[in-house]
């Protein structure tokens, strides 16, 4: 097999790789990267649990050709926390309980990052649609929900001058 | 004011921050050097001979090290908690799709994963038994001594008498289907092994334990060459009680001599894992024409699928649990657990309770309709009091909650106000609201040993260590440890090093399983607590040159009472480390028993139950046959609340996981092949699909409970699935006896008495 140099950032960090083409995203993250915090629940993009974002939007990465990331930003879950500073939204959803056995957790966290990227206050409907496709065994959503709206929240709160 | 300070309160958990940073290392994210990937070959057929197996082209595959089959066994080739009657690698017999036969150990996932293409197995077909009711009668065999598991007859007080009394029988016959774990994490992990022959297993496991004496059996290595962590896990659910992959794992470190990674693709987890057995529950019950029950008769029949796994003790709770939280003077109970050629059936959330539950709950709602008595009322009428006897002849632990839990739901504005929320403004959008009740034994049951330990560490700095072996598989066990032994050692939760689920490092306290972990676990730490204490008033007594009886503790210190004369727990490890000494406490705690045992249907009954009731309102849509689930209000009795946020996540996730089983969750199986193979067309819950859920706990306490605790998180998995199918009966008048009650179904129940387009 032929392989090929994609080049990227990765949690703003730029790297090239050169690999099979045949490599997922998801797979350069975990195996090359030894990124875990991005989890496989099913391989077919069926349980949101290896999403990231790229350029910003969530996508399943066990959906994603290693090629199709030439030039593009991915973030994962290690990225939203620099420093020893955690996102607010990680923040949140440890202290709504909104975790339980938590290997859905990053990928939710992803697409809820996503989510509020683009809309900073969104309905409980808009914070269903947006995290539909990740799949969550334990804790039936509830807290879940509750955790992006804190989220949300706290973020508005951050930006009107208070510390979040 | 509270009397605790940490007990009762809502915690965050112990492991949130690691969780949700991605820093948390599950069982299947560890990478070794040198680490090979294995995979394995899974039957052609659901039930065939074996007439020879031919790996070596496999062999030859580039990036293969090694293929093994049954001959490579070192000891015993077969497993299993109850009988050990499932081949680590099948010899000359497979007997479903989801059978091991090879295993294939190399470089890569990509390699392992294509050379099982290359290994020849010659089969032999075998007719397929995939019929519960056909197993009982039929001459095919699939293991030698026959179909029957186990069969079990419970009676109590005299059934036809009791139906000689009744003004009203109702038999129905009811049907549950396979439901899938779908931990979103699948079984799998990691195995290594030293140069001095030590195996280490990471892996995914509610009772490592047990594991190794099943590892070692099949191994014929020495258990104490064997460790086994289990730490952190992505669910469980019972789906991981059983041996999954670990044999496997520790077999292919041990051949190789390399670390070896085994995690199970979605569909093998959904062919070869185990599942929540289908049942079929013929009931018929006798009641007074004022709502008194008086008799209950089942016969019950559980699909185990090829192996026994723990199926037989499960169809025996259902047997247990068949009769619902009520007092009924009269049972006849009977159950059969049968081999099939279908998938592996075995623990699963509830255990043959949330099956039992289905039944009994439709059943009253029937009986309600046909006696015109409130379907709360009745059951509020027969609920199991302290002291009266249960469904099997045994009196329970006196912290019945189940009339409180009814109570409850009684006063919520839900039921009281029920014509408000039945409104719709479309024709076609039927409203109902359906109740159920459950109750769950806590612990394994009468016979079986049941224990739970732990041991505390005095640390320097006078932080604490807690070890126990209790694996956390995602419900917060973990943090109601912490929270348990804070509120002992008048610490922060946060001075507390937890470390579980390691067999090398934490004493052995039986399984995550059963309801039990909690309650087992908490009264362990108690009583190490209590050691603990008395060690650092022995210390503090010395260095302070008081009576022992004249302290008390505060927070982080020992204490003169009423002066502040004290010394911090810092300054005691300090002391005892100049001294050469330290202080470490265990503790084993031994479950209370019922007063009754059964030879001939061991583990039942259980002593101790928590109870539970929910609501739900449901609305239909009479032209597409869905069902919106828009709220639940659950109220469960696990005695005291350790920590009131891991109560409601269980609660809500139970809710929405019983309701995937009422409405969607179904692997459905012709002939032993596989209808269903992934989560597109295995659907469970998401967020779109689940309601707005209402926990209001009640506590009845139970005395022999760490603070008064029982278990819960599987009782809230058992209600919501007949509250739901009772509230589209009351939205629809049908009678539903079968789930998951798909759109399809309910559509075609519905299309006659709703023909909506027509008119």
């Amino acid at each position: 097999m032929e392989k090929v140099t994609v080049n990227f950032t990765l949690n703003g960090e730029r790297q090239s790789i050169t690999v099979n083409p045949n490599l997922t995203l998801l797979e350069v993250i975990r195996d090359i990267f030894e990124l875990t915090g991005t989890k496989e629940g099913c391989g077919h993009g069926e349980c949101g649990a290896c999403t990231v974002l790229l350029n910003g939007k969530a996508v399943n990465s066990c959906l994603v050709l290693i090629s199709q990331v030439e030039g593009k930003e991915v973030t994962t879950i290690e990225g939203l926390s620099k420093d020893g500073s955690v996102d607010p939204l990680q923040a949140s959803f440890i202290e709504a309980g909104a975790i339980q056995c938590g290997y859905c957790t990053p990928g939710m966290i992803m697409s809820a990052k996503s989510l509020l990227l683009e809309n900073s206050n969104p309905s409980v409907e808009e914070i269903k649609t947006a995290i539909s496709g990740n799949l969550c065994r334990c804790t039936g959503y509830a807290k879940i929900i509750k955790a992006i709206q804190l989220a949300a929240r706290n973020v508005k709160a951050g930006e009107a001058g208070g510390e979040v | 004011m509270s009397e605790f300070k940490w007990v009762g309160k809502a915690y965050p958990r112990v492991d949130g921050y690691d969780k949700a940073t991605g820093m948390a290392k599950y069982v299947t994210d560890r990478f070794f050097p040198n680490m090979l990937w294995g995979a394995v070959l899974r039957s052609r057929y659901p039930h065939a001979l074996i007439k020879g197996i031919d790996t070596s082209r496999a062999e030859a595959s580039k990036g293969v090290v090694a293929v093994l089959t049954h001959k490579d066994v070192p000891g015993l080739n077969a497993f299993g908690i109850i009988n050990q009657d499932q081949p680590v690698l099948c010899k000359d017999k497979v007997r479903y799709l989801g059978d091991s036969i090879a295993l294939v150990l190399a470089e890569s996932k990509e390699c392992a994963y294509s050379a099982l293409d290359l290994i020849e197995v010659d089969y032999e077909p075998l007719p397929v038994v995939s019929d519960m009711e056909d197993a009982l009668k039929t001459n095919i065999k699939i293991h030698e001594k026959g179909n029957i598991i186990e069969h079990v007859r419970i009676t109590k007080g005299d059934v036809e008498k009791g139906f000689r009394e009744a003004d009203l029988i109702v038999e129905e016959t009811y049907y549950t289907p396979r439901q899938m774990h779908t931990f979103l994490e699948t079984e799998g992990g990691v195995a290594t092994i030293d140069q001095d022959g030590n195996i280490t297993l990471f892996v995914g496991s509610q009772y490592p334990n047990r594991d190794i004496i099943q590892i070692a059996r099949s191994l014929n290595y020495p258990m104490e060459k064997i460790r086994v962590i289990a730490h952190y896990l992505g669910g469980g659910f019972g789906g991981k009680d059983e041996i999954t992959a670990q044999i496997l794992l520790a077999l292919g470190t041990l051949k190789t001599g390399r670390p070896v990674k085994i995690v199970w693709n979605r569909e093998e987890s959904l062919i070869a894992g185990q599942k929540r057995l289908p049942m079929k529950i013929t009931l018929k019950t006798g009641v007074t024409k004022d709502g008194k029950l008086l008799a209950n008769k089942a016969r019950i029949i559980a699909d185990n699928g090829p192996y026994t796994c723990l199926g037989s003790a499960i169809m025996k709770l259902a047997v247990e649990h068949v009769s619902g939280p009520y007092y009924v003077p009269h049972t006849d109970l009977e159950g059969f657990s049968v081999y099939t050629n279908n998938c592996i059936g075995s623990a699963f959330r509830g255990f043959g309770a949330t099956q039992a539950t289905f039944a009994i709950e439709c059943q009253l709602d029937l009986i309600s309709k046909k006696i015109g008595i409130d379907p709360l009322e009745l059951r509020l009428k027969n609920a199991l009091r302290d002291y009266q006897s249960a469904n099997l002849g045994h009196i329970p632990s006196p912290s019945v909650g189940i009339a409180d839990t009814l109570e409850t739901l009684k006063n919520h504005d839900l039921w009281k106000n029920k014509g408000y929320y039945l409104k719709t403004d479309k024709p076609y959008l039927k409203r109902g609201i359906g109740l159920a009740c459950s109750h769950q034994g806590c612990g394994l049951g009468s016979f079986f040993p049941d224990y739970g330990a732990a041991t505390i560490i005095l640390l320097p700095g006078g932080r604490f260590a807690l070890k126990i072996g209790c694996p956390d598989l995602g419900q917060g066990n973990g943090t109601a440890f912490v929270m348990i032994a804070s509120e002992v050692l008048c610490c922060n939760p946060e001075d507390i090093d937890l470390e579980i689920g390691d067999t090398r490092s934490t004493p052995d306290s039986g399984s995550t399983s059963a309801s039990r972990t909690t309650y087992t676990g908490g009264r362990a730490i108690i009583q190490a607590g209590n050691k603990m204490k008395a060690n650092l008033f022995a210390e503090a007594s010395r260095m302070l040159g008081v009576s022992p009886d004249s302290l008390e503790l505060r927070p982080h210190c020992v204490a003169v009472k009423d002066s502040d004369l004290k010394v911090t727990y810092a300054e005691i490890a300090e002391r005892l480390s100049k001294e050469n000494r330290s202080l470490e406490c265990y503790a084993r705690f031994d479950w209370p028993t019922a007063d009754l045992e059964f030879k001939e249907a061991l583990g039942l009954p259980h002593f101790i139950y928590s109870y539970i009731s929910e609501m739900a309102l449901v609305e239909v849509n009479v032209l597409t046959g869905e069902v919106r689930v828009l709220k639940a209000v659950v109220s469960p009795d696990a005695g005291r609340i350790i920590n009131r946020q891991g109560l409601e996540g269980q609660a809500e996730g139970g809710t929405v996981m019983g309701m995937g089983y009422a409405l969607m969750e179904e692997i459905r199986q012709v002939d032993g092949h596989y209808m269903n193979k992934d989560l597109s067309t295995y659907i469970i819950p998401t967020a779109k699909d689940a309601p707005e859920i209402e926990t209001v706990p009640v506590e009845k306490l139970e005395a022999s409970g760490p603070f008064g605790a029982k278990g819960i998180g599987e009782a809230v998995c058992n209600p919501i699935t007949p509250a739901i199918i009772n509230a589209i009966r009351n939205a629809l008048g049908i009678n539903i006896t079968k789930i998951p009650a798909t759109p399809e179904d309910i559509y075609f129940m519905a299309k006659n008495k709703f023909d909506l387009l027509r008119s």
